[in-house]
């Protein structure tokens, strides 16, 4: 007991600024009417929510790996397009599973590769020279007719898309058409005449190539590595192969299925399909990007932003540049008999896109659904971070990565498994975030820049410091924009002061310069 | 009998810094062999080098016969090697169980072996929850020697344990060591000859990156002028 007087002391910076902080959050809450109050709380959790989404993650990676992933912003925006696809135009999904898991299918006989290339002989070996020369060579000879191959094939491969120069067929019209509950469905495309055997097999043989050169690329690693290939070695690529040729028989099937499925179910698809994607997504650059540069932090910084640019001019190319809707699932959709509900359980019985709550009207995905995912994301991580061994383990790494791999436990991989989460939660603000906040290229930027902030708050690496710094970050923005409407009373005087909108980022990165002069590693954070 | 750990000439780089200039020795089974050495002498880039943590750029280094060295630390820790490293590593925001849980390799290490790291470490049982950040030196040093335990390793490599501890502290953790090297091979680097010298049954002397003198310790015992020459006044 006598330790509770201790850790207050200890920790009396840290009290005495939530307590400021409390105190002029009660002034804010004071200016306003209840009303106001309270949609502004509950927007202020909505961007909190989707902040830390992003903030989390970013604090795992950078926790564990050291890289600060400038390009989670724009995975978070990958993870709303790849949602608003799958939600919006189920077929053009169907369509793109078969090749996906074709060309993915090469790389999963790892292996296989890795015995191979012990095998390659150093060409004739006639002299050292000429053999590292070849060794050099010899990657890019199976990886450069991989990807024209690859290349060939999904030129010609039917996928049904969108237009971005006929506004009737772009992405906006779509997304408009859904809204209205009208669901346009587009002409399937079809192989015509080619044969889509041909096209399986390229793709297929493109995937093997590359993958085998990627591992040639990799030869000293290949030469350590124990390896053993059994039929086991081969289940994976199997069941690849046969998944996305079976998606293709039922193409036409699954893709009425998908567009006659009422859009609850398939808002839960799209955001879980994000979500994966994402997951896929940064596993695949933690291992060929970020992983070859972990000795050099600078070129690693430079990668993530190049890539966060990349990212975003590849959106703008698949996707185009206009802003558009995603409609939001028909639960949090409607507008007739009953609405808006009186409560949040009639607002969901009678599917409302509005209730009343504290005599304001407030949007219950906006303004509810947003901030109770993030809660049970909150839960979740936590849970997997304190109750598991793949939470303990990063715990652990957190500190010193040498002592745990030495214990006997493969860091790279839970680098890998840990990229891959950090991006799998970004994907989820982003799906998270579309139907509310819609989506553009851009919406990343925002995020990634709250989350920056929300961390320099809370703490670099510690999860409940993203959690509060996030929260701070949404809060603050939304009091200063409601702010803005109603005005500010500076006392004792008969000015009222209105906050404009270039205050609402400046507010925050005010606070984070307060906070870290005061607190120079964050509410949370460890002294270094 | 193949010796449990054997080097053969190995140098290691630590950037362009050419730290072990050829280092070479035989650990044999079952017993514990002390590397002796001044400050900055190489012991522990020898162990990390065994370890993979800072891997050899010349050499052999093999583990009961096999060649290890060019293998990834888990691997090699895989194989059955234990390491309590220098200034002990513990991990400070994880309870003294969780400290020990991380090191399982199998599935119930840690209850297998609970009995007996309890019975070696009595202390450890009532600070079972506590944080790694709130333990003190003596604490640590012994969460760390136990963890090196949880798993089955058959080789214990064990760097500078005495170390900033006092006397009564060190005389409990010489009988701990002395016990649990009756079921696993020791390398034990420590500064203090004394301790070592109780400890230890074979020796290898150390001196700017390479291995310049090994035997049995009791030969080194009596030897007065190597010891003044190799490890200063003793
Ligand atoms: N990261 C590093 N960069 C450059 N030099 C290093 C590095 N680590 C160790 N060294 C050097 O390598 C040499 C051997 O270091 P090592 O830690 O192995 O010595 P030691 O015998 O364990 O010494 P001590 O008894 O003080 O622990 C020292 O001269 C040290 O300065
Ligand atoms: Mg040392």
């Amino acid at each position: 007991m006598e330790q509770i007087p201790a850790l207050m002391r200890k920790n009396l910076v840290l009290l005495l600024t939530l307590a400021v902080m409390l105190a002029v959050f009660v002034a804010a809450a004071s200016g306003m009417s209840q009303q106001d109050f309270v949609i502004t709380l509950l927007r202020g959790l909505a961007v909190g929510a989707l902040t830390f989404l992003v903030a989390s993650g970013f604090s795992l990676i950078f926790g564990l790996l050291d890289v600060l992933n400038l390009a989670h912003g724009t995975l978070f925006m990958i993870g709303a397009y790849i949602g608003w696809t799958v939600y919006v135009r189920p077929d053009t999904f169907v369509d793109v599973l078969t090749p996906l898991t074709l060309i993915i299918s090469g790389f999963t006989l790892r292996d296989v590769w890795i015995l191979l290339a012990r095998r390659v002989p150093p060409a004739g070996a006639r002299s050292a020279d000429l053999a590292a020369a070849w060794g050099r060579v010899a990657p890019w000879v199976a990886i450069v007719p991989g990807a024209l191959i690859g290349f060939g094939v999904m030129r010609g491969y039917p996928i049904a898309f969108w237009s971005l120069e006929n506004y009737a067929e772009s992405p906006v019209t779509f997304s408009f058409l859904a809204g209205q509950g009208q669901r346009v469905i587009p002409a399937p495309a079809t192989f015509g005449d080619a044969s889509p055997l041909i096209a399986f097999a390229g793709l297929m043989l493109a995937s093997m190539l590359t993958a085998f050169g990627i591992t040639l690329l990799g030869r000293s690693d290949a030469h350590t590595t124990q390896v053993q290939v059994t039929w086991r070695s081969f289940v994976p690529f199997i069941g690849l192969v046969i998944g996305g040729l079976a998606v293709f028989a039922v193409n036409d099937p699954l893709t009425a299925w998908l567009f006659a499925l009422d859009t609850n179910w398939l808002f839960l698809i799209a955001a879980l399909v994000a979500v994966l994607s994402g997951m896929g997504l940064g596993a695949l650059m933690e291992m060929t990007l970020i992983r070859p540069l972990y000795v050099r932090p600078i070129y690693q910084l430079m990668l993530t932003l190049g890539l966060s640019a990349i990212g975003i001019e590849m959106v703008r190319a698949i996707w185009g540049r206009p802003e558009f809707t995603m409609p939001k699932p028909a639960l949090f959709a409607g507008s007739g008999e009953g609405c808006p509900a009186e409560s949040l359980w009639l607002a969901l019985q009678h599917g409302c896109s509005t209730m009343i709550f504290q005599g304001g009207r407030i949007r219950v995905y906006n303004e509810i659904i947003v901030p109770l995912v993030g809660l049970v994301v909150l839960i979740a991580v936590w849970l997997l971070l304190k109750r598991t061994r793949l939470g303990m383990v990063i715990r652990a790494g957190v500190q010193d990565r040498e002592m745990v791999e030495a214990l006997g436990i493969n860091v790279r991989r839970v680098f890998t498994m840990v990229f891959a989460l950090g991006v799998g939660l970004a994907a989820l603000g982003g799906v998270l975030a579309a139907p509310s906040i819609g989506l553009s290229n851009t919406m990343g930027e925002s995020f990634l820049l709250n989350a920056l902030i929300a961390l320099a708050i809370g703490g670099l690496t510690s999860y409940p410091g993203a959690a509060i710094g996030s929260l701070l970050v949404g809060m603050l923005q939304q009091f200063i924009i409601k702010y803005g409407q109603i005005g500010i009373v500076i006392p004792f005087t008969e000015v009222v002061f209105k906050p404009s909108p270039p205050l609402v980022p400046a507010s925050t990165i005010l606070l984070m310069v307060i906070i870290l002069l005061i607190l120079p590693n964050g509410l949370l954070g460890r002294k270094e | 009998m193949t010796p449990i750990l054997e080097l053969r000439d190995v140098h290691t780089f630590i950037g362009q810094y050419h730290i072990l200039q050829g280092v070479s020795f035989a650990a044999p089974h079952g017993a514990i062999t002390a590397l002796l050495g001044r400050n900055g002498a190489g012991k522990t880039t020898t162990l990390k080098t065994i370890m993979g943590l800072t891997p050899p750029r010349a050499g052999e280094v093999r583990f009961e016969g096999r060649r290890i060295d060019g293998k990834r630390p888990f691997e090699i820790a895989a194989l059955g090697i234990g390491f309590v490293p220098e200034h002990r590593a513990i991990f400070r925001d994880l309870t003294v169980e969780e400290n020990l849980k991380i090191a399982e390799r199998k599935k119930g290490d840690y209850a297998r072996k609970q009995d007996m790291i309890f019975t070696l470490f009595p202390d450890l049982m009532r600070l079972i929850h506590l944080r790694g950040t709130n333990l003190s030196g003596g604490q640590q040093q012994m969460l760390a020697i136990a963890r090196a335990l949880v798993a089955d390793n058959r080789l214990l490599l064990i760097d500078e344990p005495s170390e900033g501890l006092a006397p009564v502290v060190i005389e409990g953790l010489i009988g701990a060591i002395r016990q649990l090297a009756a079921d696993s091979t020791v390398i034990l680097v420590e500064q203090n000859f004394l301790v070592a010298s109780q400890l230890a049954e074979h020796y290898v002397i150390i001196e700017e990156g390479r291995s310049v003198k090994s035997g049995r310790m009791p030969d080194l015992v009596n030897d007065k002028a190597a010891i003044h020459r190799y490890l200063g006044a003793a």
